[in-house]
Formats: structure tokens, sequence, C-alpha cells
């Protein structure tokens, strides 16, 4: 199973490209998303993991491209800006969303489901309780 | 300065003190005119009467001449006894003591004994009217009389040669003759001479008079006795006439050569008044070139005939010198007035003004960002008062507004900048922390490491999960508020956003036009924070405007630029201030950017703005020249309802 990681950070690339080699999976990792498109055609990843805030194209973009060339790769979006607002936006186009930091086993085990086309709507709402504790006002 | 209420409150004064001045010169000028005519009027009159008082006494004196001849000693005899060059001796003294133009001696039967002058012993038949009259009366008698050509030659005949005689219808009524002789006026007088000094037979009549014609001493007299004042030379005294009918024969008014106007005529309505219907008459006329103020008086001969008119007249220039002078003194007097309304408008003004100005000071310094001015202590005026009030009120408010209104921005500028700082911490911290949180769990799969090792492994672990959960927090208290969206009407959500800055541009005198575009759809969005961005541009545009200056402010159906052909709604905020130069137009939506002074923004406006109007799916754009003040466009998406309604649905 090939998982692409976009990424602008070289610590998190890094990071998933132990944590996911590990666990028995190819990585490619690019640090941005016109480098995924460039690659993306003849890798021909099962997954995307993409990092929604990132300097020029950003994820959406990269998202909203794929889908106009009509590639139906699951993607996996993980962001440090877990806001509501973000969330919602991600669960419009991605399978799962991945708050980070995640540690290793939070990583895999969101992998593999959206390698299994697992739909886990559970999974969804409780990230958006998680990072919305209190909903009225604190 | 012509605009100055000092000056239109001074320019009021002027105004009322110069119709009040102006009304009262008319009135006044009149009133003097007409007093000054009637005082001259009543001068003539006067004179008139002094005139007639020197005619009369002249004809009493011609009596009392003749008089004193009859009682003077030997006259008597001399008359009885005819001796003749006796009589014409005496005659000839008398006639020269009473400048007598002729005198001489009737006998009772119509014949002249003896006269003066070269025909002394002529006896003629010529009618002697004074003469009749004192035969008929046996009385004497002194009076004016009219005597013909003949009469004159007869009686004195170098005298004859000297004067006029005039025609006319009124002389000698009772002559025999058909046709009107050439005839003069005389004054004159006749004693009778009686058998026994005042008794018994009529004898004869001593006569004797003086022509009137062409002589200057009653009038000369008269003129002097009729005074004036000294104001007046001696060409514009008075001029006293006598007149035979409507012919002056003797005047000392003078005609266009110099002359004595002797000869020249009155006109026919005077004799009406006069003559025929024998009133005295005063009157306002043009006379010989001049302007006249004239009065007459007839004269009537021994037998009550009205023959000719005493006049005097006073030229009215005379007068209009005395007038003008008063006229002067009043105008000199209305415009003292006038002046001193001025200067006092002009005291008055300041105390009335001062208030006024502080107050206009006052407004200057809200306009330039004081909102505690001082206004002075209270007027003692209640409307000065009042209005200082009102000014107070309305600074007030101004002061309320604009700190809600601060306030308000302040907030949510405050919220995005604390989320937006947040989110970069978040975004920063949170990509080591992966780093770090994946390393050591790595290592903690290691079978080669001891529990020393270990435990401290999960330490770093623990701790790293509790900057997980701070970071997390932070980014939950301060992420941006969740939008409230509802249809809202665009033009009133701007009309109320307006209705808060009004104030503020009111007092900074800087005008706010609302071109609201007809037709509008609603639009979904959160009202708060629209309104904010709304607050925001007009502040700025405010901020920007001079005094005096205009923002404009519109709206209307616009299609999206970037998302092309989505339909949605522009607003233009435009202003007329300085301007930007086209380097700032790319920074102004960054973060911190201002270019206000230090202290007076945040710099986190625009981008707050832009940042609430992404939010809601809408573009800001700008366009600025130096000079030529800047606008801003806002563009809002319609139907944004239906996403809106389906992410929040989807969220809950």
């Amino acid at each position: 199973m090939k998982v692409l990681v976009v990424d602008d950070e070289g610590i998190v690339l890094e990071s998933c490209r132990k944590v996911l080699g590990a666990a028995g999976l190819d990585v490619i990792p690019v640090k941005s998303a016109d480098e995924a498109l460039l690659i993306i055609d003849k890798e021909r990843p099962d997954l995307l993991l993409i990092d929604l805030k990132m300097p020029g194209h950003d994820g959406l973009y990269l998202m909203k491209e794929l889908k106009n060339r009509h590639i139906k790769t699951p993607a996996i979006v993980m962001s440090g800006y877990s806001t509501e607002e973000t969330i919602l936006e991600a669960n419009a186009m991605a399978v799962r969303f991945l708050p980070k930091p995640f540690t290793p086993d939070e990583l895999v085990d969101t992998v593999r489901q959206a390698l299994k086309g697992d739909p886990m709507k559970q999974i969804k709402t409780m990230a958006i309780k998680e990072v919305n504790p209190c909903p009225s006002p604190c | 300065m012509f605009h100055s209420t000092r000056f239109k409150l001074i320019f009021s004064f002027l105004c009322v003190s110069f119709l009040a001045g102006g009304i009262s010169l008319f009135i006044g000028a009149r009133l003097l005119y007409d007093a000054v005519l009637m005082e001259a009027t009543n001068q003539t009159r006067l004179a008139l009467n002094a005139a007639e008082d020197v005619y009369q006494t002249h004809v009493r004196f011609i009596g009392l001449a003749l008089n004193i001849t009859t009682l003077g000693i030997g006259f008597r005899t001399s008359f009885i006894e005819r001796n003749i060059p006796d009589l014409v001796d005496r005659l000839d003294r008398m006639a020269k003591n009473a400048d007598l133009d002729f005198s001489g001696i009737a006998l009772s039967d119509g014949r002249t004994l003896c006269r003066t002058g070269g025909n002394a012993a002529v006896d003629s038949r010529t009618d002697n009217p004074i003469v009749r009259y004192a035969m008929n009366k046996g009385a004497s008698i002194a009076g004016t009389i009219t005597v013909s050509r003949t009469f004159l030659e007869t009686e004195a005949p170098e005298r004859a040669g000297h004067i006029k005689f005039y025609s006319s219808q009124t002389s000698c009524p009772d002559a025999a003759d058909a046709e009107p002789e050439e005839s003069c006026m005389a004054i004159a007088a006749a004693i009778p001479i009686f058998e026994y000094r005042t008794t018994g037979r009529l004898l004869g009549v001593l006569y004797g008079g003086r022509v009137l014609n062409q002589s200057t001493e009653i009038v000369d007299s008269a003129r002097k006795s009729a005074f004036f004042d000294e104001i007046q030379s001696e060409t514009t005294m008075p001029a006293a006439t006598i007149f035979f009918d409507t012919v002056r024969i003797a005047t000392n008014m003078i005609d266009q050569k110099g002359n004595r106007a002797v000869g020249t005529r009155v006109s026919g309505e005077v004799k009406q008044q006069v003559i025929v219907r024998g009133k005295e008459w005063t009157q306002r006329r043009e006379d010989l070139g001049d302007k006249y103020i004239s009065a007459f008086m007839p004269i009537s001969d021994v037998f009550g005939k009205r023959v000719g008119m005493l006049s005097v007249a006073t030229l009215e220039s005379n007068y209009g010198a005395v007038q003008r002078k008063l006229i002067f003194l009043f105008i000199v007097a209305t415009g003292f007035g006038v002046l001193s309304a001025v200067g006092m408008g002009y005291f008055l003004a300041r105390p009335i003004m001062a208030p006024v100005h502080r107050l206009i000071k006052a407004s200057r310094e809200v306009s330039e960002g004081n909102v505690s001015p001082d206004t002075g202590p209270l007027s003692k005026d209640r409307e000065m008062a009042l209005l200082q009030k009102t000014f107070k009120d309305m600074v007030e408010s101004v002061k309320r507004t604009r700190m809600a209104s601060q306030n308000q921005i302040l907030q949510s500028e405050k919220q995005a900048s604390v989320g937006r700082l947040a989110a970069g911490v978040a975004h920063e911290i949170n990509n080591p922390l992966t780093g770090v949180l994946t390393y050591t769990h790595m290592l903690l799969r290691r079978t080669d490491i001891n529990d020393d090792i270990r435990s401290d492994l999960q330490v770093i672990i623990e701790s790293t999960e509790r900057v997980r959960k701070i970071v997390k927090g932070l980014l939950d208290f301060s992420r941006q508020t969740k939008l409230d969206p509802e249809p809202t009407e665009i033009n009133r959500l701007m009309d109320a956003t307006i209705k808060l800055v009004e104030n503020q541009a009111l007092l900074k005198g800087v005008g706010i036009h609302f071109e609201a575009g007809d037709n509008l759809p609603m639009i979904v969005l959160d009202q708060n924070q629209i309104q904010s961005v709304f607050l925001n541009m007009i502040l700025n545009a405010l901020d920007a405007a001079k005094p005096s200056g205009e923002i404009t402010i519109s709206s209307r159906p616009a299609l999206s630029a970037n998302d092309i052909g989505h339909p949605g709604i522009e607003v233009a905020i435009a202003d007329t201030g300085s301007g930007m130069p086209p380097e700032y137009l790319s920074q102004i939506f960054d973060p911190f950017f201002s270019t206000k002074d230090v202290g007076k923004g945040t710099g986190l406006g625009l981008s707050v703005s832009l940042g609430i109007v992404k939010e809601h799916g809408g573009t800001i754009r700008v366009q600025s020249e130096p000079g030529k003040g800047a606008a801003f466009f806002i563009w809002l998406p319609v139907e944004r309802q239906v996403e809106q309604d389906e992410s929040a649905g989807r969220g809950r």
C-alpha cells in the first residue's frame, strides 16, 4: 500500500515515513501540493495524507485539483489548527481528519481505517467533540 | 469675513439704523422743508405788513405836509388875496420838503389857481381825482389815486417825461372818456380851504402828490424795514413791489439784466385773487426766472376801487440755504447715529459672539479628536446656554457612541488577533510536537533500552501530551467566533451603521451620503460582524476625510470578480481624503499595518474586516490614489444561505 504524504514540515514528513514505514506501508513524502500533483499520476498512491495549511497552494487547493482531475484517491486531512470550521472544511472533501500532534498509534489507526474504506462517522464526531469541549462559549 | 455671524449682526444693525435714519431723514427733511416754507411765508407776510406800514406812512406824510402848509402863517391871506408868487413859493417849499412830484391849489369852480413846476399858471380842466374827492366830500383826504398822462403832463411835465404810463381797465373808472387813457399811480393828499378856517364856503383845495411809477423810495424803505436775518446778502433780500393793476411800477426786484424789473407783469391769477377778490394772498411762484415766496395785498384808491397791489417777494433759495444747512446738520446727526449704532453693534456683538466662538473652537477640537472640549462657562443668555448645553450633550453622546463603536471594533480586533496568534502558535507548535511524539513513541517501542530510559521517555510523552492539551485549549479558547448568519437587508444594515457615526461626521464637518441601490436581494450574513466591517471602513474614511469632505457610500448588485458570475452585492465606501500611495495598497490588509499615528489604530481593523468578509465568502478590494481619496469595495455573495445552512447542519 502506498501513502502519499504532503506537508511542508520536514519533521512531520519524517515522522510519517518512520511510523507508516514501520507499519509496513510505502510512504512517499512530498513538501508541497504542487509536488504532489506532479507525481501522483506516476506513483498512484492508495491514500493521501495532506496537511491543510501550507505556503503557496494549500491542502484544500490540492484536493480541489484532484477532484477536477477525477482522481478519487481517498485523503486524510491533518492540521495543527483543529477548529470546528477547519474540520468541517476538511470533512467536505476528506475521509478523515487527523489533528496534529498525533501519536504513532493514532496515525496508523487513522490510515488503516481509511485504507479499509470504513466511513467511521463516529471518529469524525469524536474529533469535533474533542476540539470543542464546551459548545456554548466558555 | 462677509459670511461671519458678527458681520451679519453688524450688517443687520447697520440696515436697521440706516432704515431708521433714512426714514427719519426723509420725514425730518420733509417736515423741515414745510416748516421752513411756513416760516418763510410768515416772514413774507410780516414783511408785507411792514411794507404796507411804510406805504401808509408815506401817504400820511403827504397829508401832513399839505396840512401844515394850509396852516402856515399868511397862507390864507395869500390865497384870499390871490398872491400867486407867494403861493407858488410856499408850494415849491412844500413840494421840496415833502418830495412831492406835483402840488397846486384848485378853486372851487374847478379851475387851478396855481401849481408847482413849469405850468404854474396854466389853467386846465383835466380830471384831478384827489381834488374831486376833497371837493365832493368837503374834507381832507390822503390816499392812492390813478392819474392820467394828460393830468401829469400838465402838473409835472418833467416827471411825466420820465415815467411810463400804462393803460388799465381799472384806472379812471369814473372818467367820462370811453377809451381808457394811459395813466399812472400816485399817492396824494388834498386839503380843502374854507372861508372861515374850517367852516363856511369851500374856496379851494390844496393838493399834492407823489407819482409811484418808477419811484424807489417807498419800495426801498419797505425792503429795509423788512429786515430779515443776517444770512441774507444784499442781493437776496426780499423785494417790495408796487403794482399798478398787474404791472410793476415800483420795485426793487431785479430782472435778469440786473435792472429793476419795472414794467413786468404778474399773472392773471394774482390779479384775480388780489385785485378782483380783494384778498391778501401768499403764493410760491416762479417770477423772472427765480422761485419766490410772494405775498400780495390790494391797494385801493381813495374811491375804494382796487387799483393795484403791494407785494413782498422772498427768494425761495434764501430759505433753501437755511434748509440745506439744517438738512446737512440732520444728515450729520443721522450719520453719527448710524455710526454709533455700528460701533455699539460691534461691541454688543462681541459678548454675543464670544460663546459662539468658543463653541466653534470646541467643535473644531471635537473634530480633531478631543471629545472633552472646553465650552466655557454657561452663558447667562438662555438661548446661548441652551445651545451650549445641547452641544455638550451632543459631544457626550458622540463620546458614548464612539466608545461603543470603538469597543466593538477593539473587541473583534482583540479576538481576532488572539485567534490569529493562537492559530499561528498551534500551527507552529503542533508540527514539532508531532515529531516529538512520534520519535518518543518510536524510542519506547525499542526493546534494547533499560527501564530508566523508558521511564524518562514516558515523562517526555506525558509532558508533550500536556503541551498538546495546552495548545488545544488555547486554540479552543481563542477560536474565532462562530458566524450567526441571518437574512439581512444590506441597505438597512448600512443605514443603522451610518447612524452610529453620524454625529462624529457632523462634528468633523464631513458629509456622509448613502446611495442605496434598488431591489437588492436579501443576503445571509452575521449582522454584528458585517456591521463591524462597515463601521470600520466608515471610521477609516472619516479619519482620512478632511473637514468639509465627503464620504460616499453606495450599494449595488454585482457579480463576483473571482468566482466568475457569482451574484452578490457590492458596497462601496469612498472618501475624499488624502488617499494612499500604491505601495501601501498591498499591505493595508496585513495585520498590524497602520498608517495612523501610534496609539490611534491597532492596525488590525482591515485585516479583521477582510477575515470576516472572507468568512462570508466575500472579497474586499481597494482603489486609491494619493490626494484623490480612497474607495473600498466590499463584495458579498448572495445564495450563501443554502451553503451556510448545509454546513451548519452538518456541523451539528
